[in-house]
């Protein structure tokens, strides 16, 4: 990043800035934007984008032009510039006040920081300032048919024609590419071995010629993500990221910014309808002493929620280690595992409980935030696909914590 | 485990005296000695001299004041080599009784023997097939107590019982006897895991061979002395867990058949896996106890509780995947393997099964 050598801030400036902070978000959040946020009012920018209200409008703009929606990006592509001290107090005035977050887009979490890192000038200065200012709206093409979790055994072929490349392929499980501007994609330049050593990063305008793409319907009734089939689509070079070929660093370096800027809007989200302990006495009743009256739910329930409980001890752990300088690097990589799962455990527990009411996404008798949780548990399944599914992490658990011997396939 | 300066250099020196002092073969030895013999008395002394008993003892009673952690640390190691003391019948259960259910004077009284090696007492509380601490019927009926305890922790060798028993007024409380005073009888027997406890009957023991614990809250004080063992306890499975998994995957990544190590298998890969995310989990459970313990946190029943059947239901689980990871070696007596299998279901059915504490769990919180 061209931003200038670190200087720690004094305390004095930091509380300066604090108080600076706190000011201007009085000023410019409207109430209605401090409630947690709901799905249908995120705004994710784009050439067609439309707020859900004049409120949220006017908090967007606000933050736009003060550079907030990517406070830590140079100013000069369109961020705020502030150094990362600056940036986790902005953090955490915000979730004093409530603050939603003013612009949600792939390009924020993943391209742009991959950006930072390995674009040029030129691409820098026509996408970061793009994706700040929540004109363009990104989506991600990795997945294909037939490389899911064998990602570098991707097909899409980018040929080279002179002065650009000619892209034939698809790519799956593109979220909302069907409302996306531009797309990120892997696609193969070389059959060399090994495959990843084959692969480039490019960028593409989604208006092109030959770019079309359908959603796909999930057993939960959404349809968050599309197919995107590429037909002789012209690109020009200069939308090639990083060298020829290496598109498999250009990847790993926007993975590792994905799940640190998602995790920052996580416990903004509204919360459920019911709550679980709530939602099975609703549903099951309880007896005079308060115990439900399914005693295998009930068992199942304390099991849960000591796991549930556990887990947060567990990332408790891995913080303090990290505090104390005595990192265990074992215990991240069981954390996608046992969280996903868990979560789908939470699921089947509502599910059970719910009995009769859980047996419909559409019923019109049954209240919307009761059906939003029976989709919610379809929708849940795929957590322990996406993303390195679980049979990939118990793999690199047993490779790189328990450092058992490789054989067999190589993942 | 995050562990402090002081208590990193602890668990160095307690896992070195383990390993030297009290190999698994040590816990063998017992196996043909009387049934009322537990643990080795020259191991026992050793550990006192180390101060095992002072480590939570505050400093006003010349303890170590070490902490729970400090505490779940030696527990921890000594579940490693399944080390058999009176760790958790005489240090952890009887000497926090006392602390926690005596007066002042009781406990200047009978703690500095405790903690000096110089005898040793335990707790009984369980009375029937399962551990179930609301349902007591020993009691004060016309000023003798009479009753029958079951699976009373090294009785054979404590001088001291702590009885939990009705008083006369009808409040629960705790009865200190002598093990050699009149109308105790007690019945010891080997355990699979090859500690030892007791069956004991109380027969008319007359008033003026009991002392009634007469601290301030003695209600309050007897629930509290059972989550302290019960973390104790679990931080003595996780010992154990960890170190029969350790050896599982060892095993697997040097036995040979079809001419590649069995660990290239995948199959058996996932397994481990999964089995060291059940380990990490449960741990952070009972580490999360242990240090709510030395902050004297409020929720401490519901992390006890919570920390025991996540320890049950992992240490369960690993000791039975490594009998049949170990194949036909599993079965054998000459491996230790099958010992962390039966001391595991032992653990499992002390201070409460894991329905025990699931059931506790959800009447803690309401549910």
């Amino acid at each position: 990043m061209s931003q200038p050598e670190s200087h720690p801030l004094s305390k004095e400036a930091l509380a300066e800035f604090r108080a600076d902070v706190a000011n201007w978000l009085e000023a410019n959040c409207p109430l209605s934007q401090r409630q947690p946020i709901v799905r249908e009012e995120q705004i994710w920018g784009g050439r067609r984008r439309v707020f859900p209200s004049s409120d949220a409008q006017q908090w967007f703009e606000a933050c736009r032009d003060r550079g907030f929606t990517a406070p830590e990006w140079p100013v000069e592509y369109g961020g705020a510039g502030l150094d990362p001290e600056e940036a986790k107090v902005l953090k955490q005035e915000m979730t004093r006040l409530g603050c939603r977050p003013p612009l949600y887009c792939q390009g924020l979490w993943m391209l742009g920081p991959a950006l930072l890192v390995y674009g040029n000038e030129a691409q820098k200065r026509e996408h970061l300032t793009a994706i700040c200012r929540g004109e363009i709206r990104w989506a991600q093409g990795y997945s294909e048919p037939s490389a899911g979790s064998d990602l570098a055994n991707l097909k899409t072929k980018a040929e080279d024609c002179g002065d650009h490349f000619l892209v034939n392929g698809t790519k799956i499980w593109t979220t909302k590419a069907d409302e996306a501007d531009w797309i990120f994609c892997l696609v193969r330049t070389s059959d060399v071995t090994p495959k990843q050593a084959g692969i480039s990063f490019l960028l593409i305008d989604m208006a092109t010629e030959g770019v079309s793409t359908s959603p796909i319907p999930l057993i939960s009734g959404e349809s968050e993500f599309c197919q995107t089939f590429f037909d002789n689509v012209k690109v020009p070079k200069t939308n090639l990221v990083g060298e020829l070929n290496g598109g498999w660093a250009v990847a790993k370096e926007l993975l590792k910014h994905e799940r640190k800027m998602m995790s920052a809007f996580e416990g903004m989200l509204e919360k459920p309808a019911m709550e679980l302990l709530e939602l099975a006495d609703y549903a099951v009743g309880s007896d005079a002493q308060g115990r439900l009256n399914d005693a295998e739910l009930r068992s199942d329930m304390s099991r849960h929620l000591m796991r549930e409980a556990a887990l947060g001890q567990l990332g408790e752990r891995i913080y303090w280690q990290g505090k104390a300088k005595q990192v265990d690097p074992r215990l991240p990589l069981l954390m996608k595992h046992l969280g996903t799962s868990e979560a789908q455990a939470k699921d089947e527990l509502i599910l059970r409980a719910l009995g009769d009411e859980g047996l419909s996404m559409e019923d019109p008798n049954v209240s919307p935030g009761l059906r939003k949780m029976v989709k919610q548990w379809a929708f849940n399944k795929s957590l322990t696909i996406a993303g390195g599914t679980s049979e990939v992490q118990l793999n690199i658990i047993a490779k790189r914590a328990l450092g058992m011997p490789s054989g067999e396939g190589k993942s | 485990m995050i562990l402090n300066e002081e208590q990193a250099l602890l668990r160095e020196t307690v896992a070195q005296f383990f390993n030297e002092k009290a190999p698994i073969s040590e816990l063998r030895s017992l196996a043909g000695a009387s049934d009322e013999q537990g643990y080795d008395l020259q191991l026992w002394s050793e550990m006192v001299e180390l101060g095992f008993p002072g480590i939570t003892v505050p400093e006003v009673y010349d303890g170590l004041e070490f902490g729970w952690m400090g505490l779940g640390t030696i527990a921890q190691e000594a579940g490693r080599c399944l080390v058999a003391s009176p760790l958790l019948s005489s240090v952890v259960l009887s000497q926090n009784l006392l602390l926690n259910c005596g007066s002042d004077a009781q406990i200047t009284t009978y703690l500095p023997s405790l903690m000096s090696g110089e005898a040793t007492a335990t707790v009984a509380l369980d009375e029937g097939r399962f551990f179930n601490p609301d349902a007591v019927a020993m009691s004060d009926a016309s000023g003798t107590l009479n009753g029958q305890k079951d699976r009373v922790l090294d009785a054979g060798q404590s001088a001291y019982i702590f009885c939990i028993a009705e008083q006369a007024s009808g409040e629960r409380g705790v009865a200190l006897v002598e093990s050699s005073a009149e109308g105790v009888s007690i019945e010891s027997r080997r355990t699979m895991d090859l500690h030892s406890s007791a069956s004991i009957r109380l027969d008319g023991v007359p008033a003026a061979d009991i002392v009634w614990l007469t601290g301030y809250d003695v209600a309050s004080g007897i629930q509290k002395t059972i989550d302290q063992a019960t973390i104790a306890l679990s931080a003595e499975m996780m010992g154990s867990a960890r170190e029969v998994l350790e050896r599982t995957v060892a095993y697997l990544g040097e036995r040979e058949q079809f001419d590649v190590k069995l660990g290239t298998f995948q199959a058996l890969q996932h397994r481990c896996a999964h089995m060291y995310c059940e380990l990490e989990l449960a741990e952070s459970a009972v580490s999360a106890a242990l240090t709510a313990l030395d902050h004297a946190a409020p929720n401490i029943g519901l992390l006890a509780s919570s920390a025991k059947a996540l320890a049950n239901d992992c240490f369960t689980l690993i000791s039975s995947e490594a009998v049949q990871l170990h194949g036909g070696m599993g079965v054998t007596e000459e491996m230790d393997i099958g010992l962390f299998l039966k001391r595991s279901r032992v653990c499992n059915q002390l201070l409460g099964s894991s329905s025990y504490h699931r059931d506790r769990y959800a009447r803690l919180i309401g549910f």
